[in-house]
Formats: structure tokens, sequence, C-alpha cells
């Protein structure tokens, strides 16, 4: 049997198990409020929790992105083992003060928070508008790196018999089906799976290279000596892009709104700490393996251009099939496991993206009783980044996600500001925000995105921290604060 | 062991990551300097992995150590 038509086999048996699991958890919902399709009641358990959390972490961005960009880059990717642990350290400036309030005042989308935190006062809208505003272009961004890297391991995994095209339409219908039907509890339950078979696959493909390869030290000869840059230490730029990246990444991830979202619904403080204490050792067993199996590629593949890298790993998976009929059934499971964790993010995202559609922008008060806005507007966007994920491919995975947190970090004075410093007040965290933006947009337009290796959006978040304080001072704490 | 021995202790934990972090990037290293290797990697990634592992250990314990209420203080 050819990993072509394995793949196919696979594929049709994996939906099937979807669309069993949304089923189930569309007979396991409570009621038909937004708390429980967005939230699954806030009943999430340590092991589902921190499941959840690391297949919504680890996306198509870490499988596919990451790979690609050790495979550009050499071993200063390391730098993505330290980045991927800093969200779970930058959580302790928002978890522990946050989820308190959350669960007294029953927030469900990000803006929540802000419309609680500063009330009726000047900017308030304003400001939640932005911080809506900001977090919907993030996930749209997420959600279509997604769909880009569904579509190339579908292509890839089924051997082209289902094209790229194919891919992206048929798993972005299945995604929009079970996150309809099943909300955060059909995600959490595919998540848990998802991520289970992730880890498995991801070490089963490094043995293998490692091996392959005659070990670590061989590997390291092996890329000195196609590629002598790749194993020197980096310059003072790079590294200074390293500490940047740290800082960029940890901070706005701790922004997403699905990982806000994931603090709302967590059974209790006590589970999402433990889930938490779970989640920093996974760069250890994700990111540090992802980093080694894009190094491997580069004695492999030597001359793979930069948006061709993103299929690094994919052709690895590729390589070893071909090695053996166990091989082959390990690099089928590999792939699965890939496009799993990738489906298992952007099914939270789509499920964010409803929520602040419906809750942030289309409602002013919440009276529904169902989510179903939100599921149409989450529907739509969907479909848009699919069309775009057909049209705009010469981009690669590492790009949008730089991008995106340029913009996202924007919103971190609004949420580890706003829970720390009482005197913070709307008006002047919408001005650090807006002008926050600009910096970061100029960078980007006029190609300005780094600046001595240091990232525009970080850049822009010490303005914008700036002005929020500066705005702030000499005023007195609202009294509702 | 008391609730201010715990945050005291996080916070001891939480100084020691952000040294570690500084410490994970190569500033000690001259730049496009071949180094030799250390564990099958080139000694700076070594070291930087080294730090991350302990950041790892460390962070578990501030999680273990955090208190995260399920109402504000005050509140039942």
């Amino acid at each position: 049997m050819t990993l072509g038509a394995l793949g196919v086999v696979g594929l049709g048996v994996y939906l099937a198990l979807l669309v069993v699991i949304a089923v189930a958890a569309r007979l396991a919902r409570r009621d038909a409020s937004a708390g429980d399709h967005f939230l699954a009641s806030r009943e999430l358990g340590v092991f589902v929790l921190f499941l959840t959390l690391y297949a919504t972490a680890y996306s198509g961005n870490s499988l596919l992105g990451y790979p690609g960009e050790a495979y550009r880059r050499g071993f200063s990717w390391v730098m993505s083992v330290g980045f991927m642990m800093s969200i779970m350290v930058c959580f302790h400036l928002l978890a522990p003060k946050l989820r308190p309030v959350a669960i007294a005042r029953g927030f469900v989308t990000p803006g929540d928070w802000v419309r609680h935190r500063f009330g009726s006062e000047r900017g308030e809208g304003p400001l939640r508008l932005g911080v809506a505003v900001l977090m919907m272009i993030a996930l749209a961004n997420f959600l279509f790196a997604q769909l880009k890297a569904m579509g190339v391991l579908t292509a890839q995994v089924t051997g082209g018999l289902i094209p790229y095209e194919a891919g992206v339409i048929v798993l972005a219908a299945m995604i929009l089906f079970y996150e309809t039907i099943g909300g955060m509890r059909a995600v959490a339950w595919t998540d848990a799976a998802q991520g289970i078979l992730m880890v498995v696959g991801l070490g089963a493909l490094l043995a293998w290279l490692l091996g392959d390869a005659g070990g670590l030290a061989a590997l390291t000869r092996d890329v000195a000596t196609i590629r002598p840059e790749a194993v020197r230490v980096p310059d003072v730029t790079e590294r200074m892009n390293w500490a940047s990246t740290v800082v960029l990444l940890g901070v706005a991830s701790v922004v997403y709104p699905q990982a806000i979202q994931r603090i709302y619904a967590a059974r209790s403080g006590v589970a999402l700490r433990r889930a938490f204490a779970l989640m920093t050792f996974m760069p250890i067993t994700t990111t540090l393996v992802v980093l080694l199996i894009g190094l491997a590629a580069i004695p492999r593949f030597e001359s793979l251009g930069v948006v061709e890298a993103d299929r690094v790993m994919p052709l690895l998976l590729g390589a070893w099939a071909e090695a053996g009929s166990l091989e082959l059934f390990a690099a089928a499971v590999v792939f699965f496991g890939a496009l799993a964790a990738i489906m298992s993010t952007a099914d939270s995202v789509l499920l964010s993206l409803g929520s602040i559609a419906a809750e942030d922008f289309a409602r002013r008060h919440r009276t529904d009783s169902d989510a179903a806005l939100g599921k149409r507007i989450a529907a739509g966007v969907m479909v848009a980044m699919a069309i775009l994920a057909l049209l705009a491919r010469d981009v690669t995975l590492w790009g949008l996600i730089e991008l995106k947190m340029e913009l996202l970090i924007q919103c971190a004075p609004a949420f580890l500001l706003a829970l720390h410093w009482r005197r913070l007040r709307a008006d002047a965290a919408f001005a650090g925000l807006a002008v926050g933006c600009v910096v970061a947009v100029a960078g980007v337009v006029l190609g300005a995105k780094r600046l001595g290796g240091v990232h525009i959006g970080v850049i822009g978040l010490v303005v914008n921290l700036g002005i929020a304080w500066l705005g702030s001072l000499g005023r007195p704490a609202p009294r509702d604060s | 062991m008391t609730a201010r021995l715990r945050r005291r202790l996080r916070a001891a934990l939480l100084a020691a990551i952000v040294v570690l972090y500084g410490v994970s990037v190569p500033w000690y290293r001259t730049g496009g300097a071949d180094t030799g290797t250390l564990w099958g990697l080139p000694s700076w990634v070594a070291i930087a992995i080294a730090c991350y592992g302990a950041v790892a250990v460390l962070n578990a314990l501030a999680w273990w150590l955090t208190e995260i209420p399920d109402a504000p203080e005050g509140e039942e």
C-alpha cells in the first residue's frame, strides 16, 4: 500500500471519528447558552484542560512553520524553545488575577474583562472595540495559517490524490461542522485526542531521523559541513532578535483570546495551575523535537526556497514512509497527528472568533439564549480565510506569526497593566494601544519590521506602555476598579 | 507552608527564571565564532537548552506555589 492510498483511507476514518465526537458533544451539552457553547459550562478538568491548551498552543505554525524556520536559520532557532516556554511564564501575570474576577462575573470573552475593569469610564468603548478588532485580526490571521498548513499536509499525506485546494475546503467544512455542533466541548475532546497523537508521532519521527543520521553529534557535523553558518554563534542582531522574540511571543500569546477563554473554562483554579505546571514542560517535548527535525532536514534537502522550507516536515515524513512497511504506517500516524494538531488549533480559533464577534461586536447587551450569531459570523470568516488560503500561498508561516503578534501584543496593557495597576485609565490605555498599533503597522508598511533585531511590535509596546502610564499618572483611580 | 512564604518562594523562582532567560542568549560569545560541541550540539545551543530545561522545572514549581482563587478576595 502506498502512503497516498493509506492517507486517503486514514483521512476518511479520521473525519468520521470527528463527526462522532461532535455528535457526542452535542448530546452532552447542558443548555443552549453562550457559556455552554463557548466555555463548555466551565467544567474542564486538569487532564482535558492540559491537552486542549497543548493542542491549541502547538499548531500548524509549530509543526510546519517552526521546522521550516529551523531549516532557514539553523541552530539559533533554539530560541523557539525559549519563547514557547516564556508563554507559560508570562501567564503568571494574567491567570491568578483574572480567573477569580472572570468566574465571579461570568466572563465569556476577553472584552468582558475590559468592560468590567473600566466600567463607564471615558474611553472604555473605544478600548474594548480596539481590543476586539486586534483580536479578530490576529485570529483571522491564525486561521489563515492553519488552513494553509492543512492544505499542504493533506496534499502530502494523500500523495496528491487530494490536492491542496480540496484539502483546504474539505477540512475547513469539517471544522465548521463539529465546532458548530459541539462547541467548546467537542473542541476540547478532539484536542485531547489530537494532543496525544502529536506527542507520540513527533517522538517517533525524531528517533528515526537521529538513528538514520547516526546520532545528534553526527547530525551537527553534517549541518556544519553543508551550512557552516547554521552552527556558528549568532551575531548581535540575531541575539537581539532572540531576546525580542521571547518577549514578543511570551507577552502576546497570553492575550490570545482562546488562551484567555481557557482560563475562564477551567473547572477550578487548582485545575488551571496544575494544567499550567504540566504545560511548562511541553516546549521540551515538542518545540525542541520540532527544532531537531527541522535541522535534520538541512543535510537531506540542501536547497529549498524560503517559502518551500515550510514543507520540510511533510517532505521528511514522505522520506520516512519510503523506508519500509512499519515506517509507512508510522509516517501516516504522524501525518494525522500533525493534521489533527492543526485542525485542533483552527477549531479553537474559530470558536474564539465566533464568541468575540457575537459578544463584543454584534451585541451591545448580552440577552441571548444561544450562540447562533457567533456561529454565523465565524462561518463567514472561515469561508473568507479559506478563499485567501487558496489564493495567497507565497507567504511563510513564521512571517504570518510575527505579523499577528506585532499587533496582538498591543492589547497587553489593557490586560496585564490593568490587572496590576489600579490607576490605569481607559482613555490612556486606548491612546497607548492606538499609537502602538500605528508604530507596528508603519514599521511593517515601511519595511522596517525590526530595528537592530528588535521587533517593531515590541518597540510599539514600549511606546504603548509609556503613553498608558503617563496618561494615567496624577489622576485618581476609578472608584469601581 | 504559610501563604507569605509561598509568595516569597514563588517570587524568587520567577526572578531566577528571568536570570536564566538572560543567560540562555549567548551574549558571552563572539558572533560568528565556531564553538566546540556539548552533548552533540554546539555548546552555546546546549547551554541554551539547559537554561530552558531549568526554566521548565522552576516554572512548574512556581505554578505549584501559585494560588488561583475561584472568587475575588473578600467574596465567597
